[in-house]
C-alpha cells in the first residue's frame, strides 16, 4: 500500500521533475484562480484611484509603477535566464534619455520616442550580452557592474545632447488637453499592466518554454535547436527591452531625467525590488518591489543612511529566508521555474 | 606628431605609475580570485569592506572614532576586517552550496549594509590618509620614482610571496588548491570546505585591507572612490582569467598600465568606461584570460 503510492509520487516527478518546466497551470487551480482575481482587484482600484487621491500619491504611484516595470525586467531576467544584472540602470537611463532628448533636440513626442526607447533598449541589450554569451552568469553580473559605472559619467559628459549634472525635462504631452497628472499616472499604469499580461502569455508560449528549458536543461534544449548562447542573448535583450521601457515611462511620468536616477545604486535597487517580489514576474510582485524601492527612500528621507543597510538586511533575509529547507520555505507561494 | 615625439620622454613615467597602481588593483583582485576560486562566489562586498577598513584606520587613528597610533590603528583593523570577513563567509554560509547566483546576490546584500555603515559612521565626508613613510625621491631619467611607489612595490611582493607560500608549501595551502580544483573530491577524503572558504575570505579582506590603504594616499577616501576601486579590480581579474591567482596579479599590471595610457592619452573622464570596455573585449576573444595558456591549470 505504502510503497505503491511512492511509486505514484516518483512517476509524478518524472513528468514533472522539480525544478523543471511545468505546464503553465501552475501548484493549485484554485490558488491560481485567487492571483487572477487579486490582480484584478489591484488593477480597478489603481484604476479609480485618481478620482480619489491627491496628486502627490498619483504621483508617487506613477514612479512606482515605472520602477515596476524596471524590477520586473531584472526577475524576467533571474526568472529565465538564470542572471543576474546589477547594470540594469544603463538601460532605464537609455529609455529615459532617449525620451527626453527626442523631445528637446527633434520635438518628438512620446508616440515616436516610445517605440524608438523600446528599440535602442533591444539593441543595447543584445550587444551587451553577445560578449558573455558562452560564460557563466558571474561573469554577465560583473560587466554589468561596469555597465552601472560607466553611466554616470557618459552622462555628465556628453553635455550637449544629455544636460550633464542638471538633465532634462520633458513637457509635451501623450494626448492634448488632458490633465498631466492623470495622463502620466495611466501612461504608467496601462505599460505595467500590459508588460503583466504578456509576460504572463509568454510564460506559456513556445518561446518561453524554450528560454525555461535551455535553463533547466541546456542539453535537452540543444537537442531541439536552441542553443544556450541564443536563448541568453535573446532573454538578454527582451529584459533590457523591458528597462527602457521602464525609463521612459519615468522620464515621462517625472518629467525630468538626470544622472543622479541612474547610479550603480539604482542598478543594484532594482535587484533589490526584483528579490524582494521573490523574482516573481506577476503583476503584485512587480508592484510590491517596485512599491518597496520607491516608497522607502521617499518616505524614510530623512533616514537616508539606513536605507542602504535597509536593504541589505531585506536582501540578505529574504534570499536566505527562500532558499533555507522546506521548513520555511513553505510558507512563500510556490516557485516554479 | 607631438605626441609621438613626446613617447620617449612621456612613456616611462606612465608605464612606472601605472605598474604601482596595477600593483594595487592586483591585490584587490587576488581577494577576488581566491573567493570565487574556493567558494564559487563573485564577492560583491569586497569593495564595501576594503573601503570600510580604509576608513576604520582613518578612524582610528584620526581621532574620530580613537586616537591611536597608525600601526596600531591597523592592527585594529585588521583585526576588525577578519572579524567582518568571516561573520560576512557565516551569513551568506547556507547559500554557498545551493547556487552562484544566490549567494553572489546575498553578498551584494552584505556589500549594501557595509556601505550603510560607512555612510552613519563617517558621513559623506572626503578624508585624506596618508601613509606613515618618509618623502624622498630621486630621479632615473624621465622617470621619478618615490617611497610611496618603493613601498608599494615591496609591500606587494611581500603579500604574494606571503600567499603562494601559504598556498604552495603548507597543508593550508594543499587544502586550498584541493578545493579549488574539486570540491567534491575533497569532501570525500575528509577535508573541512567550510575552513579552506574561510581562509580565502579572510585573506581577501586583508588582502583588500592593504590594496585600500596604499591606493588612498594617491586618492581620496570617500564613501564613492571605493566603488570604482572595485570595478578596477574586478577589471583586473576578468583580465587575469577570475580563477588563475597569477592571472589576478598580471591582470592588475596589466589594466593599471592600459588605464594610465588611457587617461593620458584620450581621455581622464571615461575611465569607467574605458574599463566596461576592456571588461568586452576580454570576455568576447579571452573568455578564459589572457594568461590562459601561459599559466596552465595550475593554482
Amino acid at each position: 500500500m505504502d510503497s505503491s503510492r511512492k511509486q505514484q509520487v516518483a512517476v509524478s516527478e518524472l513528468v514533472h521533475p522539480k525544478g523543471a518546466i511545468r505546464s503553465p497551470a501552475r501548484p493549485l487551480p484554485e490558488l491560481r484562480n485567487l492571483r487572477t482575481w487579486a490582480s484584478l482587484l489591484v488593477v480597478a482600484v489603481l484604476a479609480v484611484l485618481p478620482a480619489l487621491s491627491g496628486s502627490f500619491l498619483l504621483y508617487s504611484l506613477s514612479l512606482c509603477f515605472a520602477n515596476a516595470l524596471a524590477v520586473l525586467s531584472v526577475s524576467v531576467l533571474v526568472r529565465y535566464g538564470g542572471e543576474v544584472s546589477i547594470g540594469h540602470s544603463f538601460f532605464v537611463a537609455l529609455g529615459a534619455y532617449s525620451v527626453a532628448i527626442l523631445e528637446k533636440h527633434f520635438g518628438l513626442g512620446l508616440w515616436i520616442s516610445l517605440p524608438a526607447a523600446l528599440a535602442l533598449g533591444f539593441v543595447a541589450g543584445l550587444l551587451f550580452a553577445i560578449p558573455s554569451r558562452r560564460m557563466s552568469g558571474i561573469y554577465l553580473a560583473v560587466a554589468s557592474m561596469a555597465l552601472a559605472l560607466c553611466l554616470p559619467e557618459l552622462l555628465i559628459h556628453m553635455e550637449r545632447w544629455t544636460g550633464g549634472f542638471e538633465g532634462l525635462y520633458i513637457s509635451r504631452d501623450l494626448v492634448p488637453g488632458v490633465s498631466k497628472a492623470g495622463q502620466r499616472y495611466y501612461l504608467a499604469l496601462a505599460a505595467l499592466v500590459l508588460v503583466c499580461l504578456a509576460l504572463a502569455h509568454f510564460r506559456g508560449s513556445r518561446q518561453g518554454m524554450a528560454l525555461l528549458l535551455a535553463r533547466a536543461h541546456p542539453r535537452a534544449a540543444e537537442a531541439f535547436g536552441i542553443t544556450r548562447s541564443w536563448a541568453r542573448i535573446s532573454i538578454f535583450a527582451l529584459s533590457a527591452t523591458l528597462a527602457s521601457l521602464s525609463g521612459a515611462v519615468l522620464a515621462f511620468a517625472s518629467s525630468t531625467v538626470s544622472p543622479n536616477s541612474f547610479t550603480l545604486w539604482s542598478g543594484i535597487f532594482y535587484l533589490v525590488g526584483s528579490v524582494i517580489g521573490l523574482q516573481g514576474t506577476s503583476l503584485i510582485a512587480a508592484l510590491i518591489g517596485g512599491g518597496v524601492i520607491t516608497l522607502i527612500p521617499q518616505y524614510l528621507a530623512s533616514a537616508g543612511d539606513y536605507v542602504p543597510i535597509l536593504y541589505g538586511a531585506a536582501l540578505l533575509i529574504v534570499t536566505l529566508v527562500a532558499n533555507s529547507g522546506s521548513g520555511l520555505r513553505r510558507f512563500l507561494p510556490g516557485k516554479a521555474a | 606628431m607631438s605626441a609621438l615625439s613626446a613617447l620617449p620622454q612621456d612613456l616611462p613615467p606612465l608605464l612606472w605609475s601605472g605598474l604601482v597602481s596595477g600593483c594595487l588593483y592586483g591585490l584587490g583582485a587576488l581577494g577576488l580570485v581566491m573567493v570565487f576560486k574556493s567558494s564559487k562566489v563573485v564577492n560583491f562586498a569586497h569593495g564595501n569592506l576594503a573601503g570600510l577598513a580604509a576608513f576604520l584606520v582613518y578612524g582610528f587613528s584620526s581621532g574620530v572614532l580613537l586616537n591611536l597610533s597608525w600601526g596600531s590603528a591597523v592592527a585594529l583593523a585588521l583585526g576588525l576586517t577578519a572579524i567582518i570577513g568571516v561573520l560576512g563567509y557565516a551569513v551568506i554560509a547556507p547559500l554557498v552550496f545551493k547556487s552562484d547566483l544566490t549567494s553572489t546576490i546575498a553578498t551584494l546584500g552584505i556589500g549594501l549594509i557595509l556601505q550603510g555603515t560607512i555612510q552613519i559612521v563617517f558621513g559623506a565626508e572626503i578624508v585624506s590618509l596618508e601613509l606613515p613613510i618618509p618623502s624622498f625621491g630621486f630621479g632615473l631619467g624621465s622617470l621619478r620614482i618615490t617611497a610611496y611607489d618603493l613601498t608599494v612595490l615591496a609591500v606587494t611582493a611581500l603579500m604574494i610571496g606571503g600567499l603562494f607560500f601559504v598556498i604552495e608549501r603548507t597543508r593550508l595551502g594543499i587544502a586550498f588548491r584541493a578545493v579549488c580544483s574539486n570540491p567534491f573530491a575533497s569532501r570525500v577524503c575528509g577535508l573541512n570546505l567550510r575552513l579552506v572558504h574561510l581562509f580565502s575570505w579572510v585573506s581577501g579582506a586583508v588582502l583588500g585591507l592593504v590594496a585600500a590603504l596604499l591606493i588612498v594616499p594617491t586618492t581620496f577616501l570617500s564613501s564613492t572612490t571605493v566603488a570604482s576601486f572595485m570595478l578596477t579590480a574586478f577589471t583586473a581579474a576578468v583580465v587575469g582569467g577570475f580563477s588563475s591567482l597569477p592571472g589576478a596579479a598580471v591582470g592588475g599590471i596589466v589594466v593599471g598600465i592600459a588605464m594610465n595610457l588611457f587617461s593620458f592619452y584620450v581621455s581622464p573622464e571615461f575611465m569607467n568606461t574605458f574599463l566596461l570596455g576592456v571588461i568586452m573585449l576580454t570576455l568576447n576573444f579571452f573568455p578564459d584570460g589572457l594568461l590562459e595558456k601561459a599559466a596552465g591549470g595550475r593554482v
